[in-house]
Order: structure tokens, then C-alpha cells, then sequence
């Protein structure tokens, strides 16, 4: 099982549609995949129609009353499960801090579905929280949206200094552009730039494209309303380049 | 993913486009897909899978065709691999977990195509408010078997199961399905599974006069020896060519051992009939041995000569289509099946003549312990007379003689009580193996020196015989072995316990005690 969280302090870069698109192509492939969707706006639960709520809520999925299995729903897609968000995630944190070692509570949650599922894609909320902390306790990946912007260099030097700060040395971080947009020259010189600088984000760029934006509309992953095109295939290219990479 | 699936049948009045719009009245359903598809099912000859709990269809579609080993218990699918053929053995599958799961299971038996059927399928989603699927109903419509509706839960939306599950029951009245499709499609050819088993199971009472019970016991060989017949000659797997022999050598046992039945020409043109019948097959028997046996050969051997050996095998793999070839001829010759034709209608027709005999008129019982008795005393008194500087002769006879011994008590297993003779039959055939290892190293061994001399003749390359050499060599150590275990295990057969039981069961009586 690999644990797959992808994740950025700041927000709107595009985690949840990362996590969306490539556990469904896992989960094409053949893989057992599970999303969790642990943002308590239920953006990843939204996109597979699965109702964001969760029996016992917050406390009583941190107190681990009940087995996380019980909590999965079945998507529509073959080999693809979703934990659903709920609302009173929004208190994780505090429920969270009042554990003895919160930032493992995670990782042990976890731990029983290690036989059922080949992947598991921790879709996360922005910030650096207890939450987030706890999500990189748990993670073997942390999957990185970059939107090529000045402000992102600065968001991933930060992430990078989170990481050796806190000695996280099991966790490897993969950084990608997304939201890229061709036609803007800042775009396309900030990913020339950064690539240099940082040669371990990833070669494959998401761009910025109507079809994936559609995804809140058709609520489903992309690959299940449109079989080819640039967004697609840059999604494909990605989940190869990652698969390549662990 | 998926749970297991409950089944129902649809009755033959409703239509499934009927059945569909009537449904859609009731919950808001989305049809995913309909498409027309074959489905065939896969077995050895005897029923392997099928008594694993195992269902193996092959689905063809115009989306391509796969193939599924399915569990009979519960519905689920336990591998499945995409395929353009079905192989007919177990290694010669691409996909690992298919072909290990197979191996296990078919051994050296092929698998062969049981009946095809020809179905239109509907997948339908159960869909909620938001449009997520929340279950499945798969509907499969059949040519001349009633159409079968299953649905599959999906996971956490427990409720929507039950709820359908009960519209199905309560609303459209449907009665879940009983008997698996497998058994369904094959009733309509007249056939039901476990209708070959290499088991020779006969069911004798003690009351049959001994005429009726041997008419019985060359009746059920017959059958085995005709249901093997096609199969052997089309050589699909080695086990056609073994149960064949085994029905023709105990049919011959028979002839030899309960006398005065038959009046004795008829028992003697028999009996030399059948004496041919395992003649003209020998060979292609031995080869087939040697070819089953080759990896175990190969591996026996040091690392480095492995390789070496393989001239032997085209050697035996030529010899083994060339002998094959003759048998084929023969098991279609005149003799062949004018021979067993006439000895058909002998078993049906011939019973004036038996008067005559004088073993018709007791009853079975009596003559099955009188024999039995006799042949294990045989076998104990010559099984004493052996100790370590005995010839190999007298090893072979007494092989011959527990293998007389051991086919009676096949034959009238069923008049006597099934716990006890089975430990009796377990422990001859303990002592059997050491008997059928000693003579089969030899035997092997013989034979090696006679291929290799072939071979000369051939150019094989001389590291090959060396390679043979070694293989002998081995043998030779596994012969001596055998025989050194000789006395141990005929100790273990002829242990008190054993000895009572023998007695019990055959001896006071055969003594009207
Ligand atoms: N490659 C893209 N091209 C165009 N629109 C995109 C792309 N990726 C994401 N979006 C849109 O951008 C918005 C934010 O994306 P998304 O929800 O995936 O980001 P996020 O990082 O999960 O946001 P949040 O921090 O709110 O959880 C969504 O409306 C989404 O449809
Ligand atoms: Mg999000």
C-alpha cells in the first residue's frame, strides 16, 4: 500500500482534481485505490456524488470507534472506493491536539486497510496544520500542485523546509505544475526557472483547460466523460511519470 | 467492489425490455450496457473444478473474451484473465495467477469445453437523487433457459441492496434462482456434472447371486473403457490413455479371478482379447510416463547437465506421437470393436449358459470373501518368504499378486462396511507403493539403456548420455532404496490390527462360521 496525500499550503491549485484524476486512473489500471477526502468542504466527495458525511463525525473517526471500512463508500468505477468528507472536519485540528500523539493518529487509522488497497490518496485541505502534520506522518508521497507563479517558489522552498525541519525522511515530495496556461509568458518562464532550480519536480505539466475545469459539472473524474485530448494525456503522462518515480 | 450476488429468475412472461420499464417505474435506473455475448464452460473429463467449487467460463464479446474461475459457492470471481483461446493445459497460460490456480487443480488433465451458451446482457445502475450508482442488476437472457436477474451490492450503500433485493421479491414477485446455470445448460444436452469419474464405484448387495454382481462389475468397466475411448484416441490428455488401461487390466483381473461364471472358452477368448487390448497400448502408456516424469528427471540431475538431457525428451516425444499413432489404429481396427461389441451384447444376452456354471447361483458375498481371503492369504505367506537376498522375481510376483488383491477389493468394496475396508484398501496400497517403486526403477532404468542405444544410432551428442548415465545412476540408488524399505513396510501392512480386520471381515464367514 502507498499512501499518496497530495497537498499545498496554499489553496486552489488544483489537490483535489490531482487526486480525483490519477486514483481513477489507478484504479483503471487495475489498482485497489481509496480516496480519503479529508477537506470538510467535500470537493473529492462532490466529485463522485458521495454524500460528504461521515457517522460519529470528526471525533468519532479520530477516536477510531469505528473501523475506517465501515465508513467507505463504492464509487461508480471499478476498483474505486471514496472515504467520504464531512462537515465537522473542520474541527480535525482541535480533535486532533486532544490525542496523546496526534500527528500518528493518521498513520494507525490506516493501517488496517494495508491488505485491501494498493493506493490511497490523502486529498487534503490548504495550510499547515496539526491535520497536515499528521497527513505527512501517514503519507509515502507528498504530491506537490504548483501553479507557476512567483508565489509558488516561495510555497515549495517553504515545504522543502517544513520536511527537513521536522526530519520527515520517510516522505518524499514530488512537485508538479498545474494550471499551467501556455499563452502566458510568466507561466512558461517561472516552469523554465524552476525546473533548473528544482530538478525534482516532475517533467509533465497539467495545463490550464476547460475540459478539467467541466469536472464540476459533470461531477466525475475526467477520463470517465472524455476519452482523449491534451488534459488527458497530460494526466496519463503524470501518473506514469509518478509510477516511474516510486 | 463488489459483494455477493443474489440471483433470481425472471418468468418466462415477462419480457426483459418489459421488465425494464416496468422496473424504471419504480427507481430511477440507467441502462450502462447491452450487449450479446457467448459463454462457455470449461472442465477436465472428470470434473475437477467443478468438485473444487469452481465455475471456469469463457466470455466472448465483441469487447474481446476473457476467462473466469468463478466460485460456485458464493459467486465470486477469483481470477479472471483477457484471452483470444482457451488453452487446453494449465502451463500453457499467460497469465501466472490463472495458470498456478489450474495446475494445482487439472494436474496433467486437460480442460475441455463443456457446452456453449448464447445470452444477451444488460447491465443496469440503481441510481440515487445525486445520480451515483448505488447498485447493480445484471440480467443475462438466455436462448432456451430462463433469463437471470443478479445484483451487486456496492460497497457502504447497504440499504439500496435490501431495497432492491425486496422490490425484486415483494413487487415483481421473482423467485431466486436455484441451480447454477452450469447445471441448467447441461440438462438440456442430457448431461449432469460428476457424469464421469475415474473412480470405479460400484454399488453390489450381499443378496446378487454371484452372476449379477460380475455382470454388474463388467458393465461399469465397459462403460469406463468406451468413455475413454475418444479421448484416447484423440490423445487430449494422458489420463484418457491411463483410465482406459486400468478399466482394461481390472476387466481382465476379473476374468481371471472369478471363474466359473462364464463357461471357460468364453472367459479364455476374453481374457486374450483384453491381454491385447493392454498389450497395444503399453507403449504409448510408457512414453507418457516418461515424458510426465521428465522434469522430475531433469531436476534430479546436477545443475550443469541439465540441459544435456534434452535430446531425450524429442526422442520420447517423437516415440511417444509415433506409438500414439498405432494405438489410434488399432482402438479403430475390426478386431478392436467387433471384439467389444460382441462382448457388450455377451454381458446383456448371455444367461442360459451360466446355469451351467457352477459359481451362478451362490450369492456374492460368499464368493467376494472366499477370494479376497485366499489372494491376502497368498500375499502374506509369499510377502514372509522374502528377506534381503530374495531375487527381484519374487518382489514382481508379489506385486502382481497385492495388485489381484487389491482389485477385489474394489470390486466388492460396497458389501462390506466402508470405514473398514477403506483403512484395509489405504494400507495395501501403502505397501503397494514400495512394491510399484522397486519394479518401476528397474523398469525404467531397462528402458533408458534400450533409448540410449536407439539414440546412438541418431548422433545424439555423446554429453547426453552422459547426462543418461547419471539418470540411471540415480535410479539405480532410488531401486535400492525401495527394496532396502521392503521389509518395513510389509511389516506395517501385516500389523495385528490389520490382521484382525482381514479376519473379521472375510475369513469366518467364507467358513459358513
Ligand atoms: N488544470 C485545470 N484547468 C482548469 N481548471 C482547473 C484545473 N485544475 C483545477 N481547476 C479548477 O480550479 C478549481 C480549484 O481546483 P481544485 O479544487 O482541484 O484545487 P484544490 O487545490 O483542491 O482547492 P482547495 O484548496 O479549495 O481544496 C476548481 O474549480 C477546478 O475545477
Ligand atoms: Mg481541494
Amino acid at each position: 500500500m502507498k499512501v499518496i496525500a497530495t497537498y499545498n499550503i496554499k489553496g486552489g491549485v488544483g489537490k483535489t482534481s490531482t487526486a480525483v484524476n490519477l486514483a481513477y486512473l489507478a484504479a483503471h489500471h487495475g489498482y485497489q485505490t481509496l480516496v480519503w477526502d479529508l477537506d470538510p468542504q467535500g470537493a473529492s466527495s462532490y466529485y463522485f456524488r458521495i454524500k460528504p458525511k461521515v457517522k460519529g463525525g470528526s471525533k468519532g473517526l479520530i477516536a477510531g470507534k469505528r473501523e475506517l471500512d465501515g465508513l467507505i463508500k463504492g464509487t461508480d468505477f471499478d476498483n474505486l472506493d471514496l472515504l467520504p468528507a464531512d462537515f465537522s472536519f473542520r474541527n480535525l485540528d482541535l480533535v486532533l491536539d486532544e490525542r496523546k500523539k496526534p500527528t500518528q493518529r493518521l498513520q494507525k487509522l490506516l493501517k488496517p486497510l494495508a491488505d485491501e488497497y494498493d493506493f490511497i490518496f490523502l486529498d487534503c485541505p490548504p495550510n499547515i496544520t496539526l491535520l497536515s502534520e499528521a497527513v505527512f506522518e501517514a503519507s509515502d508521497i507528498l504530491l506537490s500542485p504548483l501553479i507557476p507563479t512567483t508565489l509558488s517558489l516561495r510555497t515549495l522552498e517553504q515545504l522543502k523546509r517544513f520536511i527537513k525541519d521536522n526530519k520527515l525522511k520517510h516522505l518524499e515530495l514530488i512537485p508538479f505544475f498545474s494550471m499551467a496556461d501556455r499563452r502566458k509568458k510568466m507561466h512558461r518562464e517561472i516552469i523554465e526557472h524552476l525546473s533548473e532550480e528544482h530538478p525534482d519536480v516532475l517533467a509533465t505539466v497539467i495545463p490550464y483547460a476547460s475540459d478539467i475545469e467541466q469536472m464540476g459539472i459533470k461531477r466525475m473524474p475526467l477520463a470517465a466523460y472524455s476519452k482523449k485530448g491534451r488534459s488527458i494525456e497530460a494526466y496519463d503522462a503524470l501518473w506514469q511519470e509518478i509510477l516511474r518515480r516510486i | 467492489m463488489t459483494e455477493t450476488a443474489l440471483s433470481f429468475e425472471l418468468p418466462a412472461n415477462l419480457a426483459v425490455e418489459k421488465f425494464i420499464a416496468k422496473l424504471s417505474k419504480k427507481t430511477v435506473i440507467e441502462l450502462a450496457l447491452q450487449q450479446y455475448s457467448l459463454k462457455t464452460f470449461y472442465d477436465s473429463f472428470d470434473w475437477r473444478l467443478y468438485n473444487a467449487n469452481l465455475i471456469c467460463e469463457f466470455n466472448q464479446s465483441k469487447n474481446g473474451s476473457s476467462l473466469s474461475l468463478i466460485s460456485s459457492l458464493n459467486g465470486k470471481v477469483i481470477t479472471s484473465t483477457e484471452l483470444d483461446d482457451v488453452p487446453a493445459f494449465a502451463s500453457e497460460f499467460k497469465d501466472n495467477v490463472m495458470a498456478n490456480k489450474l495446475a494445482m487443480l487439472l494436474e496433467v488433465r486437460a480442460l475441455l469445453p463443456l457446452t456453449t451458451v448464447d445470452l444477451q446482457i444488460y447491465k443496469i445502475n440503481i441510481l440515487n437523487r445525486e445520480q451515483k450508482t448505488v447498485a447493480r442488476l445484471m440480467i443475462e437472457q438466455y436462448d432456451q433457459l430462463k433469463t437471470r436477474l443478479s445484483i451487486q451490492a456496492i460497497k457502504g450503500y447497504d440499504k439500496a441492496y435490501i431495497r432492491l433485493s425486496a422490490l425484486l421479491q415483494d413487487e415483481f414477485s421473482l423467485k431466486t434462482a436455484e441451480k447454477g446455470l452450469l447445471i441448467r445448460a447441461l440438462k438440456r444436452q442430457g448431461r449432469k456434472p460428476n457424469d464421469y469419474s475415474s473412480k470405479l464405484n460400484l454399488k453390489l448387495t450381499p443378496e446378487m447371486t454371484a452372476a449379477e454382481a460380475v455382470r454388474v462389475i463388467y458393465k461399469t468397466l465397459l462403460k469406463t473403457i468406451k468413455l475413454n475411448e475418444q479421448g484416447t484416441i484423440e490423445d487430449i490428455d494422458s489420463e484418457f490413455l491411463h483410465d482406459f488401461r486400468v478399466a482394461v487390466r481390472k476387466t481382465r483381473s476379473a476374468l481371471s479371478q472369478i471363474k466359473a461364471i462364464f463357461p471357460d472358452e468364453h472367459n479364455a477368448y476374453y481374457k486374450e482379447y483384453f491381454a491385447w487390448l493392454g498389450t497395444i497400448t503399453g507403449l504409448t502408456r510408457d512414453m507418457d510416463v516418461y515424458l510426465l516424469s521428465f522434469d522430475d528427471y531433469k531436476a534430479s540431475l546436477p545443475e550443469s547437465m541439465r540441459e544435456d538431457l534434452n535430446p531425450l525428451h524429442e526422442f520420447l516425444l517423437f516415440k511417444q506421437a509415433h506409438a500414439q499413432k498405432e494405438l489410434a489404429n488399432h482402438l479403430k481396427s475390426k478386431k478392436y470393436l467387433t471384439t467389444l461389441h460382441d462382448w457388450e451384447l455377451y454381458l446383456k444376452r448371455f444367461i442360459e449358459k451360466e446355469d451351467l456354471q457352477k459359481n451362478t447361483h451362490i450369492s456374492i458375498k460368499e464368493l467376494a470373501d472366499s477370494r479376497i481371503w485366499k489372494v491376502y492369504q497368498q500375499v502374506l505367506n509369499d510377502g514372509a518368504a522374502i528377506n534381503e537376498d530374495s531375487p527381484a522375481e519374487l518382489l514382481h510376483d508379489l506385486r502382481k499378486t497385492c495388485k489381484k488383491l487389491r482389485y477385489l477389493m474394489e470390486f466388492f468394496q460396497s458389501l462390506y462396511p466402508p470405514e473398514k475396508i477403506k483403512t484395509l484398501i489405504k494400507a495395501l496400497k501403502g505397501f503397494q507403493e514400495v512394491l510399484g517403486n522397486f519394479q518401476d526403477y528397474e523398469v525404467q532404468e531397462i528402458s533408458l539403456k534400450q533409448f540410449s542405444e536407439e539414440m546412438m544410432q541418431q548422433g545424439t551428442p555423446s554429453n547426453t548420455f552422459l547426462a543418461m548415465g547419471v539418470l540411471v545412476q540415480g535410479l539405480e540408488e532410488r531401486r535400492g532404496k525401495a527394496r532396502h524399505d521392503f521389509t518395513g513396510r510389509f511389516n506395517d501392512f501385516k500389523v495385528p490390527l490389520n490382521q484382525k480386520v482381514f479376519k473379521f471381515l472375510f475369513a469366518h464367514k467364507s467358513k459358513g462360521e
